[in-house]
């Protein structure tokens, strides 16, 4: 039984016995009293009715008219007057017994109406003896209805003693059950902090559990930003602050080869012509200060769609700009330069050339060593265009659909003709159990085309509004597979759709449908969406959490500075970026990475699972610095 | 909650009090406690006071085994020891009922109580209440042809209830029946067994309401005085 509970029972058991008791007492010694006073009363009486009929003459018709008039003026049970030999001389006797009390109030509590005694003489002689018993209905009377005063009365102080109880119970239970939610919430992984409450008890307890939960959060924050820094050392240019060499063509790697990324893009090389010049003639300091500028051009042009977009400075004078879902290569490649020569002063800009640009629009699949010559090669064309020029290499393969028209079409028709499907791939723990299914959206585009990747069509879904729509029935097709599949599965949910709020509302909706089974459905949304639309990710966690869903973030590695905010949420994993895994067994770096953010997210209890593993290597080193699932080429290979 | 269980407890013990002095109060019948008493009135009065009782007792334990012994050992016993006085006098109060101890204390009383000292003191003896009363009567002053009367009270003797009463009045020494008093006429007479129901029931004595009756006062006052 609830404390709040047992306090409110004890409330109104010791109301009921103090009732009870003060009842009892007062009505017994209510009935005693009056009992006294009856007794009194045939006292007094009898003396009275004796000194009359001791004056006067003693006829029996005097006599029994005395006896008559006392009695039929008074309250009396009876009147007797019985001679010195015990017989009667008059008698009076009450018939009538209508009493409005009820008989099992009369049988608890006896009110005697004991005799009145007094003698009676005539002249010297005895005469007789004159017993007065007055009736004990008028006491009954009274007795009932100070009982039932004292009822209403006490109806009256327990409304109010309960209404009291009910304000502090409630003042109690407001604390409590901030205490209590905190407690849960640390069994669900959400660390929260919590007022302390005015009640001392509850003060320490709360205290102690804001103390643990804030000393959690400050080791995971720590941990966080011990790992930003580290990747932040190894990954970015010390000068310029963009992404080195090694991690841009990692991230590249991966964007061409996930099917979850997007299907084109533009990739695009900025050459400083002669920074080995520029040095001479400006001087480090200065040089230095022009390479930030141009790394800021960069950044902003990153910045117009910073989830996706990855600029980086290769070498001393070279500069990439990868731009998925850039499908005009032309105007990037016009922006970039203006935006570089625009600033730059007279004295640096000088009579000579100081950059060229050179972009290529690419295609998923490509590989990454022919897309860098294909910009090399435009890079050369720039060259030869003159000084500060730039140049696209326009590629071969034809676009799925062109135009936003077309692909709304296509989506819709797709849609209206249910051609979407699930295809699975296992996430296995170290040992090779399977820990979930991860579904991949598949979409069926023309009646004989091939099936597309979300990579092919979700940035245009996106564009087009459609994202939340594919999404829904995304997760209704796991719901249907979850009838057959023993095991759980998880499935992706853009960023689009997180921040949706009446997408939540639809998925709530959807999921209450299928009660049963949404306890073996894991949810992931991508890390950019998450750290960007935080608010919106709680909300979803708080609705997720309902149906029992586990929810989990992808993509994980690079922006380890904000992780520290996941503390409150109730994660249930993490799916780390592949360019974090790809070749792990040789690169040390990652695996400082990696090594940190295993021991950060176990810290707080968070599945680790890493992405794309492609050989038994990888998978080794993965396990041995801790991570919990794999999944990738090589796990499906061996499945 | 403490003072509900504090008004609870102080209910219980009040009745229990009650019930205590109930008890207590039951044994007033039985008799007097003769070295007691004489105790209380060394104490509160002096020694010439428990002389008095001493003597009191004396004439008691001398008396004769026939209730008549025993009235007349009574009668005489106070007719001579205590000076017939009104209460003004005596008291400073219009009416006050002494009891015994006061009575032999002060060496003297008005009617009511001699009579009073005389019913105790035959009732201690083992003569019955039931045949004993304490009779308000209008005395004739003044010659058999007077038409003066006072107020007075004596004691009244049946030896069975239609015998005729004998009298023990302080006016005079000697017990006459009543056939020989023709200066005293009855008004109503009362003996401790009418006003209090012997045996069970609720004691009215015990309550502070029941003092208002002169006779419980008076009961309430012998016991204070050791009277059993």
């Amino acid at each position: 039984m609830s404390l709040v509970r047992q306090l409110w029972l004890a409330v109104v058991l010791i109301t009921t016995i103090v009732f009870a008791g003060s009842f009892l007492v007062s009505m017994y010694s209510a009935s005693s009293y009056l009992e006294q006073q009856l007794l009194r009363k045939n006292l007094d009486n009898a003396s009275s009715l004796a000194l009359s009929i001791s004056q006067l003459s003693k006829d029996p018709v005097t006599v029994d008219l005395l006896v008559a008039a006392q009695f039929d003026n008074g309250h009396y049970q009876s009147i007797t007057i019985t001679d010195p030999q015990g017989g009667t001389i008059a008698s009076r006797v009450q018939d009538r017994n209508d009493a409005d009390v009820p008989e099992w109030f009369v049988r608890t509590f006896p009110i005697r109406s004991l005799p009145g005694k007094a003698l009676v003489t005539d002249g010297w002689k005895q005469y007789g003896t004159v017993t007065v018993i007055s009736h004990n209905r008028f006491a009954y009377h009274a007795l009932w209805k100070q009982g039932l005063a004292m009822l209403a009365w006490f109806t009256v102080i327990a409304l109010g003693s309960g209404l009291i109880g009910m304000l502090v119970l409630r003042g109690i239970r407001r604390p409590l059950n901030a205490v209590v939610e905190q407690a849960e919430a640390v069994t669900e992984r959400r660390f929260l902090s919590i007022g302390e409450p005015r009640i001392p008890e509850l003060k320490s307890v709360a205290h102690a559990m804001n103390r643990m939960v804030e000393r959690i959060r400050n080791m995971f924050a720590e941990e966080a930003r011990e790992l930003e820094t580290l990747q932040h050392r190894l990954n970015f240019d010390a000068v310029t602050g963009l992404a080195n060499r090694d991690y841009f063509l990692s991230r590249v790697r991966e964007k061409l080869s996930g099917e979850t990324e997007a299907a084109t893009g533009v990739l695009l090389l900025l050459r400083l012509a002669n920074l080995a010049e520029l040095n001479n003639r400006l001087g480090r300091v200065e040089t230095d200060a022009q390479l930030h500028n141009i790394a800021g051009d960069f950044a902003q042009i990153v910045a117009v769609m910073p989830e996706e977009r990855l600029a980086a400075r290769l070498n001393g004078s070279d500069f990439a700009l990868f731009a998925p879902n850039a499908d005009d290569a032309e105007t990037l490649a016009r922006q970039l330069a203006e935006s570089i020569s625009q600033p730059l002063s007279p004295a640096a800009l000088g009579p000579r050339a100081i950059f060229q640009i050179g972009a290529v629009p690419y295609h998923r699949g490509d590989q990454i060593g022919e897309l860098l010559g294909a910009a090399d090669q435009a890079l050369a064309v720039a060259e030869n265009k003159g000084a500060n020029a730039w140049h696209v290499l326009t590629g071969t393969q034809l676009p799925i659909a062109s135009g936003g028209h077309a692909w709304r079409e296509l989506l819709t028709n797709a849609l209206d003709d249910a051609r979407i499907k699930l295809v699975l791939f296992p996430v296995n723990d170290a040992r090779g159990h399977e820990i979930h299914q991860e579904c991949m959206v598949r979409l069926h585009a023309k009646t004989n085309g091939d099936w597309l990747t979300a990579g092919d069509f979700m940035p245009m879904a996106v564009r087009l509004d459609l994202a939340s729509t594919i999404d829904l029935v995304v997760v209704r097709q796991a719901l249907d597979l979850l009838t057959i599949e023993p095991g759980d599965l998880a499935v992706n949910l853009s960023a689009e759709s997180m921040a949706d709020w009446a997408f939540h509302n639809k998925l709530a909706e959807l999921l209450r449908q299928h009660g049963s089974s949404t306890g073996r459905l894991w949810f992931e949304v991508p890390e950019y969406g998450a750290f960007d639309e935080y608010e919106a990710l709680r909300e979803l966690c708080r609705v997720l959490k309902q149906f029992g869903c586990k929810i989990g973030i992808e993509h994980i590695g690079h922006r380890f500075d904000e992780i520290q905010n996941l503390t409150e949420l109730g994660l249930d994993y993490l799916k780390i970026d592949a360019s974090l895994v790809r070749d792990i067994a040789q690169n040390e770096d990652n695996q400082k990475i990696l090594k940190g953010l295993c021991h950060m997210a176990h810290g707080i209890g968070i599945l680790v699972i890493a992405v794309g593993v492609e050989n038994q290597a990888e998978q080794s080193t993965l396990v041995e610095l801790g991570v919990d699932g794999l999944t990738g080429p090589f796990i499906r290979a061996a499945v | 909650m403490p003072k509900n269980a504090n008004f609870l407890l102080r209910r219980i013990l009040g009745l229990a009090l009650i019930i205590l002095a109930a008890a207590w109060f039951a044994r007033l019948t039985s008799g007097i406690d003769f070295a007691r008493l004489e105790l209380v009135a060394a104490e509160r009065y002096g020694q010439q006071t428990a002389q008095a009782v001493r003597e009191w007792r004396a004439a008691l334990e001398r008396a004769g085994p026939t209730e008549t012994d025993k009235l007349n050992a009574v009668n005489v016993f106070f007719n001579r020891r205590i000076l017939f006085l009104d209460d003004q006098t005596v008291w400073g109060k219009s009416d006050y009922w002494a009891t015994p101890l006061e009575v032999l204390w002060k060496g003297a009383g008005d009617c009511e109580d001699f009579a009073i000292a005389k019913y105790f003191s035959l009732k201690a003896i083992g003569i019955s209440p039931d045949k004993l009363r304490l009779t308000y009567v209008k005395v004739r002053i003044g010659g058999p042809y007077s038409n003066m009367f006072q107020a007075h009270m004596v004691l009244v003797y049946y030896a069975t209830p239609t015998a005729e009463p004998l009298i023990l009045d302080n006016l005079i020494t000697e017990i006459r029946p009543a056939s020989r008093r023709p200066d005293l006429v009855p008004i109503f007479s009362f003996n401790s067994e009418g006003l209090w129901v012997a045996g069970s029931g609720p004691e009215p004595v015990a309550s502070s309401t029941s003092r208002l009756s002169r006779w419980r006062d008076l009961l309430t006052r012998m016991q204070n005085d050791g009277y059993e």
